[in-house]
């Protein structure tokens, strides 16, 4: 490309000059909209296995049954500062199941027996029910099912199991599959700093 | 024994008569006057269902209950005040220690019992507001075991204290100084004399002589007991809100029973159906 | 009321004209009522109840990825950018290509398992220049408009070099045959409507609004090892007739390949058949599988920067011969 330039090239570079500029302009646009990081987020206020104000309803599973990861990157969590630690908690037990010997239900209610409970603080012999437990979910099992999640609600329980996605699994995906099929809408965007809060469900004022 | 709804009193609105936000103590009197507090408010209905009287407190009222000399106390946090008859105010047992969270209050020979959530105890005062006593902390867990958030208890007319201890699934008798007498009570989640969930009854009230009716949560209903346990009645089950939760109850000397209905804030009025009727 | 403070200003507004409207109705209606559990004490045990040293466990809340590995990213793809125009343009190196384009299926494919990807990102910043409660990461703006910049400049080199669906489709030309043009054509089509469907259910109000590129794309299940049955089917298929059909889905479905061919129009310094000494052998014709170059000339909109053109053109062999042998017999003074 030696000599004067010609009236095509001329012409392609402002061509290319107002496109460059075109981009530049929306990608700086963009940035200024921008928030730093965002994550996925299940919002417990409208997650319906989670939100107040419906008890007895069926328990929905999208979280296990839409998500791209396997067995799914939502998995229920027990905030233990806020776990009644109840010798019968209705999200470990099908609390209407039989009776056994012991005085407790006989089934458990996570279909992956994922919960795993255990006495706390002074265990007396005698009456060894009771006293507190403390139930722990174990996250290689969870997939995220929600059933404890609706046995620990209130007025059951106290609210402590919410699901919540676990970054270490979630593959932050472009548009989160869960939330495609989300009925509750309770998949969004949300800053990192708020999504790594404790989640309790809120309570409505 | 059979029960039937005879009456529903206050409601959810912003009537005199009705409740803005919460309903969560209600007592009886000789005369058959339901008295409730909600919001904070104490109310004062006659038997038929129109509102007598109400006058404010000055903090959520949390539990009312009426002596046998006509004076009206409200459980609040921090406190409790007592009022005349005609709702002026007499006198404020102010103790942020003792009285944390004031759910429940009853009556003895002597002296005032006072239910402190916070601290997960009943508290016996004499009538100048001294404390005698605590009853059901004596025990392992120092306290009531209350994942539901209220300690509710009730005497009889010999004086004996019957509290829930919904963690434990069974209703226990005191003595006013603190001495456990017995309990009745077991989880069982079908059959219906047991006490399902994690944690009920939550709400217990004498009824008669060796009998208390106790509330429970998810799914709310209210029974009829014999102090030793056995299953007298189911008074309901299906007219409250399943969302309900601590509904407080209360029996009038007619056999009636009054549940308050913490989402629907409206006094469930049950009446015995006389066998044969 | 912290959480959701972008993307749901729309279902908020919504869901409260709506509470507004149900408040109209006679009460008892089905929406379901907003309960306030009152709890007069903090009803859980705590450590001091529970007695004997016990300690409340630890909740995990795994961090996710670091934002300067996602920067890293970002500089992955300016670099892989850079080197697939060096490797095509300068050295005119299709063994070169070969390497980088695997060496970005294993990074972008299947490590980061094929998210955030400039395909994907066409929706979200459709989204974000639709939905004024919406916005996205400066990450996904750079990894959306990087690959454009290069291509009005050099042409489609993300195409060649870097795209983790690319380099798999490419991997598996067998045998290509050529398309009628008359179907070529036609096929070609598709990507523009798949494009126009993207971007309208992007733009949709947050209730209704899908991610079609990401829903349906055929290799990230691949990517990840699970995924949908419909996703590793598509894949599957894709693969297996791309042995046949120069990568299928880049020339008829991808609708970021729309947004690059644009931008590749302008591109003054492509891929372009005009060695100093043509042959008029036309091997290069030949050996293009996707169809693009035309009277031997590469056409930019068209061409993916595979470098088979240089690989099968004998000229290009001979000129890298004597490159190679002049440095061997003259080192640099």
């Amino acid at each position: 490309m030696s000599g004067n330039p010609t009236r095509r090239d001329v012409l392609a570079t402002a061509a290319r000059a107002t496109v460059v500029a075109g981009l530049g302009g929306a990608a700086v646009f963009l940035a200024q909209k921008a928030q730093g990081q965002l994550v996925w987020q299940v919002d417990t206020a409208r997650c319906i296995n989670s939100r107040l104000g419906e008890v007895g309803g069926e328990v929905c599973t999208r979280c296990t049954t839409e998500c791209v990861v396997s067995l799914s990157a939502v998995r229920a969590v027990n905030e233990h500062s806020k776990c009644g630690r109840c010798a019968i908690c209705p999200a470990y037990f099908n609390i209407k199941s039989a009776v056994d010997e012991h005085g407790l239900p006989s089934e458990k209610l996570c279909p992956r027996d994922a919960i795993e409970r255990k006495s706390i603080g002074y265990v007396d012999p005698e009456d060894p029910n009771n006293n507190y437990f403390e139930y722990i979910i174990d996250e290689e099992k969870c997939d995220g099912c929600g059933r404890c999640v609706m046995g620990c609600k209130e007025p059951l329980g106290l609210g402590s199991i919410v699901l919540r996605v676990r970054y270490n699994l979630c593959t932050d995906c472009n548009r989160c599959a869960i939330s495609n099929a989300c009925p509750a809408d309770a998949l969004g965007q949300i800053p990192v700093e708020d999504a790594l809060k404790p989640a309790v469900v809120e309570r409505h004022a | 024994m059979q029960y039937r709804l005879a009456r529903v009193i206050g409601g959810k609105g912003s009537a005199p008569d009705k409740f803005a936000a919460a309903l969560r103590g209600v007592a009886v009197d000789a005369l058959g006057q339901v008295y409730a507090a909600g919001d904070s408010e104490l109310k004062i209905f006659a038997a038929t269902g129109e509102l007598r009287r109400r006058w404010p407190t000055s903090k959520p009222a949390l539990a009312v209950a009426v002596a046998g000399d006509g004076s009206v106390y409200a459980g609040q946090p921090g406190q409790i005040e007592i009022f005349d008859g005609a709702g002026r105010l007499i006198n404020t047992w102010r103790n942020a220690e003792l009285l944390g969270q004031v759910t429940a209050i009853g009556f003895v020979r002597d002296g005032v019992l006072a239910a402190d959530a916070a601290g997960r105890a009943i508290r016996r005062f004499d009538r100048g507001g001294r404390l005698l006593n605590n009853i059901g902390t004596d025990n392992r867990m120092q306290g009531f075991r209350i994942p539901n958030g209220v300690v509710d208890f009730a005497v009889d007319n010999e004086g004996i204290v019957h509290a829930a201890n919904p963690g434990r699934h069974r209703v226990e008798r005191y003595t006013p100084e603190g001495k456990l007498l017995g309990h009745f009570g077991r989880f069982d989640g079908i059959d219906p004399a047991g006490f399902s969930g994690c944690c009920n009854p939550t709400n217990v009230a004498v009824a008669g002589r060796d009998t208390v009716a106790v509330t429970e949560k998810a799914g709310p209903r209210a029974k009829l007991y014999q102090t030793g346990g056995k299953l007298v009645a189911v008074i309901a089950a299906d007219v409250f809100d399943p969302n309900c939760k601590n509904m407080d109850i209360a029996a009038g000397a007619d056999g009636r029973v009054y549940v308050a209905d913490t989402v629907k804030l409206a006094v469930h009025v049950f009446e015995p159906v006389k066998e044969g009727a | 009321m912290s959480v959701f403070p972008q993307g749901c200003s729309r279902p908020r507004s919504l869901l409260l004209a709506a509470a507004l409207f149900l408040g109209l109705l006679p009460a008892g209606s089905a929406f379901a009522q907003a309960i306030h559990y009152e709890r007069p004490v903090e009803a859980a045990p705590q450590p001091e109840n529970i007695g004997e040293g016990y300690v409340t466990p630890e909740v995990q809340r795994p961090r996710p990825r670091d934002y300067w590995l996602q920067l890293l990213d970002v500089a992955l793809l300016a670099a892989a950018l850079a080197l697939a125009v060096w490797i095509v343009v300068g050295k005119r190196s299709r063994r070169g290509l070969v390497a980088l384009s695997i060496g970005c299926l294993a990074y972008f494919g299947f490590y980061r398992e094929g998210c955030v990807c400039p395909v994907g990102s066409i929706q979200n910043v459709a989204v974000a220049f639709t939905d004024p409660g919406y916005s996205i990461p400066i990450v996904v703006t750079a990894v959306f408009f990087l690959p454009l910049l290069v291509a009005v400049f050099f042409g489609r080199a993300f195409c060649g070099g870097v795209c983790a669906l690319g380099a798999i489709q490419e991997l598996v030309v067998l045998k290509p045959v050529e398309v009628p043009r008359r179907l070529d054509q036609a096929l070609g089509l598709l990507k523009y409507v798949y494009l126009g469907l993207a971007v309208w259910f992007a733009v949709q109000p947050a209730i209704g609004r899908d991610f079609l590129i990401c829903r349906f794309d055929p290799f990230v299940g691949l990517f990840r090892g699970s995924g949908f049955a419909h996703m590793i089917i598509t894949g599957g298929a894709f693969l297996v007739s791309g042995m046949f059909i120069g990568r299928p889905y880049c020339r008829y479905l991808c609708p970021y390949g729309v947004l690059l061919s644009w931008a590749s129009r302008l591109a003054r310094w492509g891929v372009t058949v005009t060695p100093a000494k043509e042959l008029e052998c036309g091997l290069c014709t030949a050996s293009c599988p996707y169809a693009a170059i035309e009277q031997r000339r590469a056409v930019r909109k068209k061409c993916l920067y595979c470098a088979r053109c240089y690989a099968s053109c004998p000229h290009e062999g001979e000129r890298a011969r004597a490159k190679r042998d002049l440095v061997a017999i003259s080192p640099p003074g």
